[in-house]
């Protein structure tokens, strides 16, 4: 089912400090408001695609993702806006409320398996937007919140300002937020806890035989990914400075999906994030065409040909990696087996 | 009690949802594949009805109604049949080939979600069209009254269901079909080509879905969105009914559309929450359903 | 006090009994071969004590501690692992990665350490990694080791999958089938590594349908037949029991 892809042969690590380096000062050279308002909205969308993998890593389709983005996203705006909390500390409890969330639902739906989980968690995510809609007393309805800007930080001499119409700030917290949320599902790729959920996805039975417990590390993965989708859900809020029910829908829960294929299951972090890019920005621009819907197509067509003619689906991080191997004209060897780590990621 | 009108309303949403879980089912049977592209099916259904019905009146045909809608509809189930067809030659069956994961097959049909949406949007427009002239009319009785279209509904559901039990009980292609679902080993034995029948039944499936759009045409508006809906409901009938069975899918089907008007009468937005919440209990309950359909 | 003891072991699917009352010891350091025709209930058998199933009735005491009713993984974790009748493997990874997610139960360091890349951690794989690879030298299998494992020849498939089993330091080996499909070359080739596995101290439980497998490396042999035990002794005995020649007779004239 899939193939991984250990980067460490593919890219040294001076690519990849030179192309982190090349965005951290993008807003050097552009402050348009549409293309970092691109790249930050891409980002965010690829923290819930990280999640969606991890999960899908365990051998479980889920279908209702962007949920946790609104779980997250409600907490926020209910805690600045109805509790009057301070900003930072609502930020940080929204991303544990959504991860608690994800527990307990996880701890009781995980054990479904198969085309039933991806009902169950397609229900699960209606039912929240069926309560964000309809709880008017707390939600305010299909009107939605407006969470105010978050307050300005002084920091050694430096105003770092959230006010409206200066994307900079939050370009650079996106950065910071994808960087963590990047360096936490590549870590548990390569560590032991990916081949456990891998070998859950790959064959279930088999690794229950080889001593793993399956709802344990399903639970993880499901927690793990609310925790990180609840932080991308209320950042987007406050980014967007709204939240409404119709923003995390189903729909966005398979565009999650749509865009973890484009992008390549075979490596949570660098497949969520090419794909997210791709996609994010390919429907923006299309969107200002006069041609109503045509994302739509071109976004339905992508991923079905993604799936047909790219080998075994796995999207474009694959290609991305034989381009890598053809420039540094890596040989296609692989390491003594002495130095082999768990070859996950 | 809720008065007649609503048993009506909610009688024709389960001829409705009946209609697609059936053949939401049928095609699981056979591929082992949900179908999350149905809804699309229904709405291209209805648009292509929309266009045949406008068009024989545009032309001045002069048709009767009785003859222009049943033969309407019958154009849309080929027209969108022939789709479903493509769709399973060059997607679906390309997917499900040994070596693959459930992942893609059910990552591509829920992407040409997006796609049938977009195409329809894009070819026929975003605004609502109206049939609401076509089979205007009610027809008053003691009690209540109930509108021509909505018996339309009803008398091609009846139809539809008939029609369906003669072709899979008395039909060669019927026995194929059941043989394949129930052993495709066996069955591809004895020299049935489970592939064709693949084919035949995604046909059948997405006909039965473009009909059920057609039919319901007249009653609500039409527009690229109006898929979503009835197929997710569907997929909720079908696992009250339980994954896999064809009764399952009639029965899921009557009680999801009666619950939904019934509940929506009372409380009206709490209808979904409801339905949404029964369905997570059956699956962790009873995941095989009411028709206790073995789990494939 | 025996290692694995069954204690009236009974299954029932639907109104169909696949064993009855099934009361079986097995002692330390023994090879035990469970024969008996298609359908007698060899492989239930082994899926019950795997925790695969749940026994409809009957208990399973391991080393004097109920184990029956718990999950294939902590049945694993007490030290009973099991090897599949067909290859099963993990689709689409290397000899090697296999291995690797295969040793769960080898690493003593826990997966917040994994997560971190601990000294600990690091030391603890350093460790793994050479089991694995002293494990695939043992059983001739360590040429292939970055091939895909679905790539291996069937025998080398069979093999990967009990070295696997092995990964997870078991006191008790149950073996289904492990000969099955297999040319007479690739039949001895794992016979002689089940030898080499019991040598280490490993008690076996194996299944197995060719007799001249059974008779080659079971110290003792018990015989199932229509879901009853019909026999229990040594090789020799067992197999001229009357019982025993009737039950393989009727079902090679079928």
């Amino acid at each position: 089912m899939m193939t991984y892809i250990d980067y460490k042969t593919l890219l040294p690590r001076t690519v990849i400090g030179v192309l982190i380096g090349l965005f951290v000062i993008i807003p050097v050279f552009t402050t348009s408001v549409i293309t970092l308002s691109i790249l930050i909205s891409s980002g965010i969308w690829a923290i819930a695609v990280m999640g969606f993998v991890l999960i899908l890593r365990t051998g479980q389709f889920s279908m209702g993702q962007a949920a946790f983005m609104a779980l997250g996203g409600y907490a926020s705006a209910i805690l600045t806006v109805n509790l009057r909390m301070p900003f930072w500390p609502s930020f940080l409890l929204a991303g544990v409320i959504s991860g608690i969330i994800a527990l307990i639902i996880g701890l009781v739906v995980l054990r479904v398996g198969g085309i039933y989980f991806s009902i169950i968690t397609l229900a699960f995510g209606e039912i929240v937007r069926i309560l964000a809609q309809y709880m008017e007393g707390i939600t305010r309805g299909v009107r939605g919140i407006i969470p105010p800007p978050p307050p300005t930080i002084s920091l050694a001499g430096l105003e770092i300002n959230f006010a409206a119409g200066n994307p900079v700030p939050y370009y650079y917290f996106m950065v910071l937020l994808v960087a963590i949320a990047s360096l936490v599902f590549w870590q548990i790729g390569r560590s032991r806890l990916g081949g456990t959920f891998a070998s859950l996805a790959l064959n279930q039975v088999l690794a229950e035989h080889q001593g793993i417990h399956l709802m344990k590390y399903r639970v993880i993965a499901f927690t793990v990914a609310g925790v990180f989708t609840g932080f991308a859900g209320a950042y987007y809020t406050n980014f967007l400075s709204i939240i409404t029910p119709l923003m995390f829908g189903l729909w966005q829960s398979i565009q999650i999906m749509m865009m973890s294929i484009v992008g390549g299951v075979s490596s949570i972090v660098g497949g969520a994030l090419i794909g997210a890019t791709v996609l994010y920005t390919l429907g923006r621009y299309l969107s200002l065409l006069p041609i109503y819907n045509i994302q739509y197509l071109l976004f339905g067509a992508i991923v079905v040909l993604v799936l047909l003619f790219l080998p075994k689906g796995t999207g474009l991080v694959d290609l991305w990696g034989k381009f890598w191997r053809k420039v540094f004209r890596e040989p296609e060897e692989y390491e003594m087996p002495e130095e082999t780590e768990m070859a996950v990621e | 009690m809720p008065p007649a009108e609503i048993w009506i309303d909610g009688l024709v949403q389960s001829c409705i949802y009946m209609t697609m879980a059936f053949g939401m089912v049928l095609v699981f049977s056979i591929l082992g594949i949900l179908n999350w592209t149905h809804g699309q099916f229904y709405m291209l259904g209805a648009f292509v009805f929309y266009y045949a019905i406008t068009t024989a009146a545009r032309l001045r045909f002069h048709l009767p109604i009785y003859v222009s809608f049943p033969v309407s509809l019958l154009v849309s189930g080929i027209v969108v049949g022939g789709l479903g067809v493509l769709v399973e030659k060059l997607v679906i069956e390309r997917l499900t080939s040994p070596g693959y994961g459930m992942l893609y097959v059910t990552a591509a049909t829920l992407a040409l979600i997006f796609f049938f949406e977009g195409a329809a949007g894009m070819s026929f427009g975003l605004l609502d069209k109206g049939l609401a002239t076509v089979l205007p009319g009610v027809l008053e009785l003691d009690s209540f009254s109930i509108s021509y279209q909505k018996i339309a509904v009803i008398i091609f559901t009846l139809v539809i269901m008939i029609s369906m039990y003669i072709v899979l009980n008395r039909t060669k292609v019927g026995l194929a079909i059941r043989a394949a679902a129930q052993e495709p080993t066996a069955a591809s034995l004895y020299g049935i080509s489970v592939g064709r029948v693949s084919l035949i039944v995604m046909g059948i499936g997405c006909a039965l879905a473009a009909m059920a759009g057609g039919v319901m045409a007249p009653v609500y508006p039409i527009n690229p969105f109006m898929g979503r809906l009835p197929m997710i409901f569907s997929l909720l009938a079908i696992i009250i009914g339980g994954l896999g069975s064809l009764t399952g899918a009639i029965v899921g089907g009557i009680i999801l559309g009666l619950l939904n008007s019934v509940i929506a009468y009372y409380v009206s937005y709490l209808s979904e929450f409801v339905l949404f919440l029964l369905v997570i209990v059956i699956l962790l309950v009873r995941p095989q359903g009411l028709f206790g359909a073995p789990i494939k | 006090m025996s290692l694995l003891e069954l204690n009236g072991i009974t299954k029932f699917f639907g109104k169909l009994a696949a064993l009855e009352e099934i009361d079986l010891k097995v002692d330390e350091g023994e090879v035990l071969g469970i024969v008996g025709p298609n359908g007698s209930g060899k492989t239930t058998l082994i899926n019950i004590i795997s925790g695969y199933y749940r026994p409809t009735r009957g208990t399973i005491f391991f080393n004097g501690k109920k184990i029956s009713g718990l999950r294939p993984d902590q049945i694993a974790d007490r030290g009973i692992v099991r090897t599949f009748q067909s290859n099963v493997l993990f689709e689409g990874a290397t000899v090697l990665e296999s291995m690797l997610v295969g040793s769960f139960l080898q690493y003593k360091t826990k997966d917040w350490q994994s997560f971190f890349e601990t000294k600990a951690y690091k030391d603890d794989h350093e460790r793994v990694v050479g089991r694995v690879i002293e494990l695939l030298k043992t059983f001739d299998i360590f040429n292939d080791i970055f091939l895909p494992a679905t790539g291996l020849s069937h025998g080398y498939q069979r093999m990967l999958g009990i070295t696997m089993a092995l990964i997870a330091n078991p006191k008790v080996l149950l073996l289904d089938e492990p000969t099955t499909g297999m040319n007479h070359e690739e039949a001895m080739f794992v016979v002689e590594n089940i030898k080499k596995i019991s040598e280490q101290g490993i008690t076996v439980l194996v299944i197995e349908h060719n007799m001249k497998v059974i008779l080659n490396i079971a110290t003792r042999v018990v015989v199932l037949n229509f879901a009853n035990k019909i026999a229990d002794g040594k090789p020799e005995e067992v197999m001229n029991k009357q019982e025993v020649i009737e039950a393989y007779l009727g079902t090679e004239t079928i």
